[in-house]
């Protein structure tokens, strides 16, 4: 009998892995279900990914990261706030990690691309955020859209604004100039021709801008009863600083339209806040009894309340869970019949998806914030003024056939 | 002028040192972060001018005795890792001390609000940074000009192995230079803090522009760092009033556009 040669030994190690541990391996794999949560880590929402990611995870670990009686396996990877690392990074996840469901990324460009990712790959996408086009003009069986509609935050916004300041009549815009600025912007027009608003001026500028001393000097300049930012994050704190710093606000109203919350409000000293309003997907202190708790087991771990970042992350995942449950079933197209039409309460209160549009019908919220004054503690950012859930009416509806699977 | 402030301290460092100062930005923002500390704690915000600057210059001051002085020997790759791995740990302190959250600072009650200049609206308090960064770069520009000491960094920074030659400690005056760089950071990092917050990145994008104002003055070269620093901010204050939406390109736009004509910057000679 001849000596044991090294490729012997890999031949032998090979069958047995294939005998012995693949099936092993493969009927773990089947077991569980991959969820992809495509949060970014770095680019210009690299604030924002971590909290996304914190969302996500307290809402699979209420569950014990179980579902259908399987085990979840919760993959992370940073979509960099790029459309081109976002889409490569899902595909990786798809083909290499099994992953079917796609919770993500934050951005609505990006997020347009990686929808396009979940129809070409047919896996369920969930996304949050504030272009019109997922559940519109681009809308497909694959992707759901959980913020509410910019209709819906516009019609909030504008029509219980302008109940309280009814003088308000010429406003300048300063827009996020991609996906989600355009879409909040048209309706905030749209809105706004109702009320006989006259639009002063409406300057766009680039996601990540961090001097807004050139967009407030034009802004002043058009002597604006009203200044609404349509912007998100960094963006929307050094535009609301440097609107401060030039002496319009508390002077003006100045309308955050599209805001994460308590993210943006605790980074504004008091007196920038004051005569700021605020439009919201979520406030810490709605009141519904999955938000108190959610609320209450957030600060638990992370002292803050949650703005919008961390809770859509965990009612999106709710909502994928209730998916699963409602489907009795991890198969893709099961998932998505039972998310379509699908009916909860959750964190902001009653929610149904509409299922000709992959459009969550929910409530958005106006908040005013209050002068340092009148805080009760550092956390006491403002009051719920008001909350709408008017959904976009037939007219502007650019979805008009979800398509095939 | 801020641009020019932290071109000024960053050449300086540059020059004398001949180390590329990848913590340049991380001392901005440290300044920064003193002074909101500082004047939270005294509640006076002209003292905490005063003293944040101080405190990124003891900070310089350290890190050139503790760090960098064992690093002269080792050549630019050392140094360049050594200073850009410093500004990942000081970028990390910061959220330890101060947290990962943003916050504002507002400017001294005086200085708050708009003043109409005729042909434009202007923010006081950016009206109060620019005269008093002109008046820091005239100050270090005549230190560096009039003053005995002033003229041995000069000198250093022509050739240090004859400033050395002469009897003259040049590891003293290394030290001196890098803590009067990491001062000239802190203070453009404490002015800026009510026009742009604080955020533990926020001495990144600084970073960045300061390396333009040096490569596009001319490499080491003090006058060359002002000039260039003025030029770039006139060039973004133009380019915005105009088209908005290219005022940061533009900085890097007019370096690629000098650096092409003169590739050893306006001023340089290397």
């Amino acid at each position: 009998m001849g000596k044991l040669k090294r490729r012997d030994v890999l031949k032998i190690g090979a069958l047995a892995a294939t005998g012995l541990g693949f099936p092993a391996i493969l009927r773990a794999q089947s077991r569980e279900i991959v969820i992809l949560g495509l949060w970014d880590q770095t680019g210009a929402f690299s604030d924002v990914g971590p909290l996304n990611d914190r969302g996500m995870r307290m809402a699979l670990e209420e569950r014990d990261m179980k579902v259908l009686g399987r085990s979840i396996r919760y993959i992370t990877r940073d979509g960099a706030t790029q459309a081109g690392a976002s889409t490569r990074r899902a595909e990786e996840a798809v083909d290499g990690e099994g992953a079917r469901f796609i919770v993500g990324p934050w951005s609505s460009g990006v997020a347009l691309a990686v929808s396009e990712v979940a129809k070409r790959k047919k896996v369920v996408h969930l996304f949050s955020g504030g272009t019109e086009d997922i559940s519109g003009a681009r809308c497909h069986r694959y992707s759901f859209q959980w913020a509410a509609s910019p209709y819906t935050a516009a019609k909030t916004v504008v029509d219980n604004f302008m109940k309280a300041n009814p003088k308000a009549k010429r406003w300048h815009l300063l827009v996020a100039d991609y996906a989600f600025g355009w879409s909040v912007e048209k309706y905030v027009k749209e809105v706004g021709k109702t009320h006989g608003i006259e639009f002063v001026g409406a300057d766009r500028h680039p996601l990540g801008e961090r001097e807004f001393s050139n967009y407030v000097q034009k802004a002043a300049a058009n002597k604006p009863d009203a200044v609404a930012m349509i912007n998100f994050g960094g963006d929307a704190v050094a535009g609301a600083r440097e609107i401060f710093n030039f002496g319009l606000t508390p002077r003006l109203p100045l309308i955050m339209s599209w805001s994460s919350g308590v993210e943006e409000l605790v980074q504004l000293a008091p007196e920038i806040r004051d005569n700021l309003w605020v439009g919201t997907n979520f406030y810490y202190t709605v009141d519904t009894p999955a938000a108190k708790n959610f609320v209450k087991n957030y600060q638990a771990q992370f002292k803050l309340p949650p703005g919008y970042a961390p809770s859509a992350a965990y009612s999106m995942t709710h909502m994928l869970l209730a998916g699963f449950d409602k489907a009795k079933s991890d198969d893709v197209q099961a998932v998505v019949k039972a998310l379509e039409g699908l009916e909860m309460n959750d964190i902001v209160g009653p929610m149904r998806v509409d299922g000709a549009t992959h459009q969550t019908l929910r409530p958005y919220f106006l908040l005013r914030c209050k002068p340092k004054g009148a805080m009760k503690h550092e956390l006491d950012f403002g009051d719920v003024v008001a909350t709408g859930d008017a959904p976009l009416p037939k007219e502007y509806a650019a979805c008009k056939d979800i398509g095939p699977f | 002028m801020l641009y020019a402030l932290m071109g000024l301290g960053l050449a300086l460092i540059t020059g004398v040192l001949n180390i590329p100062n990848f913590a340049h930005g991380a001392l901005f923002a440290v300044g920064a972060y003193l002074l909101a500390s500082t004047a939270n704690l005294i509640g006076n915000f002209w003292l905490a001018l005063v003293v944040a600057p101080l405190g990124a210059a003891l900070l310089g001051l350290a890190i050139e005795y503790l760090g960098i002085r064992r690093l002269y020997a080792a050549g630019h790759d050392y140094q360049l890792l050594f200073t850009f791995g410093l500004a990942l740990i000081l970028s990390e302190a910061i959220i330890l001390v101060w947290g990962p959250v943003g916050y504002s600072h507002l400017p001294p009650p005086v200085l708050r609000g708009g003043v109409d200049l005729g042909f434009t609206f202007y923010p006081k308090y950016r009206l109060f940074v620019m005269v008093a960064a002109g008046l820091l770069v005239l100050a270090t520009w005549l230190f560096l000009e009039k003053t005995r000491y002033g003229a041995i960094m000069r000198a250093g920074i022509e050739n240090k192995e004859m400033v050395s030659l002469l009897g003259i400690d040049i590891h003293k005056l290394f030290t001196a230079a890098f803590a009067l760089g990491a001062y000239l950071a802190g203070i453009a990092g404490a002015l800026t803090a009510p026009i742009r917050g604080l955020s533990p990145g926020m001495g990144v994008d600084m970073l960045g522009i300061a390396f333009v104002v040096v490569a596009l003055g001319g490499l080491g070269n003090l006058l060359g760092a002002i000039a260039a620093g003025l030029l770039i901010g006139v060039a973004q204050a133009v380019v915005a009033a105009h088209w908005t939406e290219a005022s940061s390109v533009v900085i890097y736009a007019v370096m690629a556009a000098v650096l092409l004509v003169r590739p050893q910057g306006l001023f340089g000679i290397r």
